[in-house]
């Protein structure tokens, strides 16, 4: 029934929508440096320099992030330095990686650059990730 | 043709290839879409300043502390601690700085405290601002809750108009180790 006529235009724009879960967007033209904490999810397409901590990370293929990311699920498609410590991560074709991308699960899409290395770690590792391993 | 016109006077002609085969009397069954006419369908063009649909959203549940640049229109809901320089900077309802807003137009509705440094200020009537406004040109709107001191200096003294490009004093970046 609600298959029928759902418009596939309307997922198009969730950023305020309240009924899910919030999403950031930072544009291209944006540029932080800092800290970013977010209880939801964050699109990069701009610059960050800094740490994140969200529920999720997109970055796009204008993004690009200098620092760690702390997440559930952070998908890359764009310029990543640093640290990815999530459960989930994918690497998208347009990637660029530099660092380390600590995962349980993941996906590197053929063509995607990646350079560092990807550990493997147990579930549990991620769940009490208050303060980064300097590892 | 006509029948869609008077439903939907925003689209005049209705983008769904899945109605075409359908017959007309079915018209009645379709459930409303109320999102269609409430958000264009092409979010590549934002409307300036309706802040739906802004190229940047720090939505609610976003806590920056640091610095955040912008050469594009921004909305702020969250949370920031440190400087903003922005072109368009909307800060919401909710949202909360400490620091100073820079831009040219400066839109406040929620919690400034710090500084606004911009051409066009205006703090609605939900604005709670603490600290100076230097403008050019301003607008306060009734229930404004401001403490400080209002100057119609900005581009005038030392203060460097927000020149977002320029970005000066660039931070130390955080320690971040690979």
């Amino acid at each position: 029934m609600f298959a029928l006529t759902r418009r596939p235009d309307t997922k198009k724009a969730p950023a305020r929508d309240s009924g899910g879960v919030s999403v950031s967007r930072l544009g291209k033209g944006v540029k932080v440096r800092g800290i970013l904490e977010i209880e939801g999810e964050l699109v990069v397409s701009g610059q960050i320099f800094g740490r994140i901590a969200a529920l999720k990370v997109t970055i796009t293929p204008d993004g690009f992030v200098e620092g760690d990311i702390v997440a559930r699920e952070v998908v890359i498609g764009g310029r990543l330095e640093g640290r990815v410590y999530a459960p989930t991560v994918l690497v998208e074709v347009t990637a660029q990686v530099t660092g380390r991308l600590f995962h349980h699960t993941i996906e590197v899409i053929r063509g995607a650059r990646v350079d560092g290395r990807t550990p493997w770690r147990p579930v549990n590792f991620f769940e009490n990730l208050d303060h980064l391993p300097e590892a | 043709m006509a029948i869609f016109k008077s439903n939907d006077p925003k689209q005049p002609e209705p983008v769904k290839p899945s109605a075409a085969p359908t017959p007309e009397g079915v018209r009645m069954t379709e459930p409303p879409r109320p999102q269609a006419t409430a958000q264009p369908l092409s979010p590549v063009t934002p409307p300036a300043r309706t802040g739906v649909l802004m190229a940047s959203v720090i939505s609610k549940a976003l806590k920056i502390t640091g610095q955040l640049e912008s050469t594009e229109d921004i909305q702020i809901d969250g949370e920031i601690d440190g400087d903003v320089r922005g072109v368009a900077v909307k800060i919401g309802n909710n949202a909360k700085v400490k620091g100073t807003v820079y831009g040219d137009e400066v839109e406040l509705a929620g919690t400034i405290d710090g500084k606004i440094e911009a051409k066009k200020v205006i703090l609605t009537g939900t604005a709670r601002m603490t600290g100076d406004v230097m403008h050019q040109d301003i607008k306060i709107e009734s229930g404004a809750y401001i403490d400080g001191h209002l100057k119609p200096e900005f581009g005038k003294s030392g203060a460097k108009p927000a020149a977002v490009a320029s970005a000066p004093r660039p931070l130390q970046s955080v320690p971040t180790g690979t």
